[in-house]
């Protein structure tokens, strides 16, 4: 029994570290979204009136669903584009390494970088990706990729995907390492075609990379800032204006420090909940 | 050796007591750096040679980091001596009592262009000493012009759209129209009559957007401008007006670019790049409407510890020769009456349209307009030129609401 007390004993650093680091931050700014702070001076109690803006404006209302729907939009394509290129490097040994640093490599590129780049990639006169349809005799497929409101959300998604599939695969390719070669060699032996040994042996198997992956890209994704802010600024008529650039926004372009920390306590509600559910449904998933 | 000792020892003590005595005067600012020198290296060394008991110690924040780096610093009283400011920084530290009242009895208060001095002073407190405003206009490549048979800057509505209309027939792009800064300067000029209404109407709620035939006839002249082949309006309402507007203006694709002259230094680093910067054209003036920008300024927080050496480093700047560096490294004018122009040659249209009074504080600089006006401008402008057949009032009531919100 004193054994088991001291045990408890070592947790209490830990404890400690995540009170004062983690809980009492949070603590902090849900008392300043109760405020009408401008990051000095007095700050003064206004009650729920910070939280009641947000929840009787479309705006906010129109940024919580975008940035659902975005993070639907990256995670979705993320696990795909993941999964297929983890299943064809882990068939194509000779490749794998170079293909995994290769395709790692956008990760760990700077998000101001992949922004300018992109940007100038994306620019509707003389950018590179018109230039090349142009060039192609494809010239009737030129977009104004991020000044359309109805295509540049998927503009940005489409570079955080480039960005980050490098990062999903190999997370499924250690999932595949860890699959005992023995299942492939069975399947193989009964017959099982690549897409059916695939199917039906190696995705089951994939569960838990599945689960890692996707609760890790949410909730990155969910937090977007940098992409959307690079790209577009929010535009073009708020057409990718995520709840993160609107906490910025009022943070540093309008010093309402009260208005963007209710923001930011709504914003952890939401990556909260999205967590817990995913994590829920995937563990369920895995174990049935 | 026993006898020099005590003399090394007594020089020693006497240059350490000296050194003691020096004030190192804490300055921060958001120019000064190798990307943006703004003539500080030079003047503080000028200072120093005039001050020798104060050693200045600038430290360079980006004005981003500003808002997180110094108001702990004003708060835990232990701010640095000077600090760089602009109107929503006087506003926000000024008003919570953390700068100094520099004083309306200063030497230099009386000397302040009238428009500057109104906007600057609050309940008879000032507490920044303005070092500049920039103008805001149209950059235009004069070789491409040439090549559409112009000679000459446009300067009035009618003179762009036959700018316009000879450069497409050319073949060249006429003009930068980005929805959002571009797009929000021509609107603004063309919106905000010099000799009629003051913008703190709107900014107020006084007088509404909607239904203002001023902003109605601006938002108007748009669909003139578009008409006259000036730009395609899906095409540029998305553009991004840092980065990508500048650098097809620079490499010579586009013959019109509405910004701020602080660019004039990166346009002139081009070469073959024959430009010039003209004011707005505007339909309440044939000379173009200059908009001017009120700058940065320097700030003396309340709790200073070297109050007395902030002052003198203040009035330094308040000297014409020295304030003249710093205008001439930043392609800025003076914001005092009767300075020297230090603008180059290139920026004489703009100057001249200054010269004849035909000029606006751009209102957002001024806080006349409130801070949260700006980003739905951007929004909403971006938003008419996708649906440039629109009703005007989508566009204009959008500011009225946001208006009301900040009241």
């Amino acid at each position: 029994m004193r054994a088991r007390r001291s045990l408890y004993l070592f947790t209490v650093p830990a404890l400690l570290v995540i009170g004062l680091f983690f809980i009492h931050p949070i603590i902090l700014t849900f008392d300043m979204s109760l405020t009408n702070y401008k990051g000095i001076g007095e700050a003064n109690d206004v009650g729920w009136r910070n939280y009641e803006r947000i929840f009787t404006r479309d705006r906010y209302l129109n940024e919580i669903w975008l940035t659902l729907w975005y993070t639907v939009i990256v995670v979705s394509a993320l696990t795909v584009t993941g999964l297929f290129f983890a299943a064809m490097l882990h068939r194509l040994p000779l490749i794998r390494n170079f293909s995994r640093a290769a395709l790692y490599t956008p990760a760990m590129m700077s998000f101001v970088v992949v922004g300018y780049i992109w940007q100038f990639l994306y620019s509707p006169l003389n950018g590179g990706i018109n230039v090349a349809l142009r060039d192609l005799g494809l010239g009737a497929w030129e977009q104004n990729w991020l000044g359309d409101p109805s295509i540049a959300l998927y503009s940005v998604a489409f570079t955080q995907i480039w960005m980050f599939t490098g990062f999903t695969c190999a997370i499924f390719l250690a999932g595949f390492a860890g699959i005992p070669e023995e299942i492939n060699e069975a399947g193989r032996l009964e017959g099982a075609s690549s897409w059916q040994r695939f199917r039906y042996l190696e995705l089951p198997l994939l569960g838990p990379s599945i689960t890692v992956s996707v609760m890790l890209t949410t909730i990155g994704t969910l937090k977007t800032f940098e992409l959307p802010f690079i790209l577009t600024k929010g535009g073009p008529d708020g057409a990718t204006r995520l709840l993160s650039i609107d906490i910025i926004d009022n943070l540093f372009g309008q010093y309402k420090f009260g208005f963007a920390s209710a923001l930011s306590i709504v914003m952890l509600a939401i990556v909260l909940a999205v967590a817990f559910i995913q994590n829920k449904v995937l563990r369920d998933r895995e174990q049935s | 050796m026993i006898r020099v000792l005590p003399a090394v020892t007594a020089t020693a003590i006497l240059l350490s007591s000296t050194a003691s005595a020096q004030t190192v005067l804490d300055v921060v600012a958001w120019k000064g750096n190798e990307a943006e020198p703004a003539g500080l290296p030079e003047l503080i060394e000028k200072f120093e040679a005039e001050n020798p008991d104060i050693d200045v110690e600038l430290t360079y924040v980006a004005r981003k980091d500003v808002d997180a780096v110094i108001p702990p610093r004003l708060q835990g009283g232990n701010p640095p001596d000077v600090t760089m400011v602009d109107s929503s920084l006087v506003d926000l530290w000024g008003g919570a009592g953390f700068l100094t009242d520099l004083g309306t009895d200063s030497a230099w208060y009386d000397q302040m262009v009238p428009a500057v001095r109104n906007v600057m002073t609050t309940d008879g407190e000032i507490f920044v000493y303005p070092l500049e405003v920039i103008g805001m206009g149209n950059f235009v490549n004069m070789d491409l012009l040439a090549q559409a048979g112009i000679d000459k800057a446009p300067v009035t509505l009618d003179e762009l759209k036959a700018a316009c209309q000879a450069l497409s027939a050319e073949g060249i792009a006429p003009m930068i129209f980005a929805g959002s800064f571009p797009a929000m300067l021509y609107v603004g000029a063309n919106g905000i009559d010099p000799n009629g209404a003051s913008p703190a109407e709107y900014g107020s709620g006084e007088r509404q957007f909607v239904g203002d035939d001023n902003f109605n006839a601006s938002l108007d002249s748009v669909r003139d401008l578009v008409a006259a082949e000036c730009f395609d309006p899906e095409l540029q309402a998305g553009l991004d007006p840092w980065a990508t507007a500048p650098q097809e203006f620079r490499s010579g694709n586009v013959a019109i670019l509405p910004q701020g002259a602080w660019n004039i230094g990166g346009f002139s680093a081009v070469e073959g790049l024959n430009y010039q910067f003209a004011p707005m054209p505007s339909a309440y003036t044939e000379h173009g409407l200059a908009l001017d920008l009120v700058g940065p300024g320097w700030a003396i927080p309340r709790d200073a510890a070297n109050a007395e050496a902030a002052r003198k480093w203040v009035d330094f700047f308040a000297e014409e020769e020295n304030l003249n560096v710093f205008l001439e490294a930043e392609g800025a004018y003076s914001p005092f009456v009767g300075g020297v122009s230090t603008m180059p040659e290139l920026a004489a249209p703009y100057t001249e349209a200054r010269a004849q009074g035909s000029l606006i504080l751009w209102p957002f600089s001024t806080l006349e307009f409130p801070k949260a006006l700006q980003s739905e401008w951007e929004d909403s402008i971006t938003g008419f030129l996708l649906n440039i057949d629109g009703d005007n009032e989508d566009t204009l009531q959008r500011w009225d609401d946001v208006v009301e919100d900040n009241l």
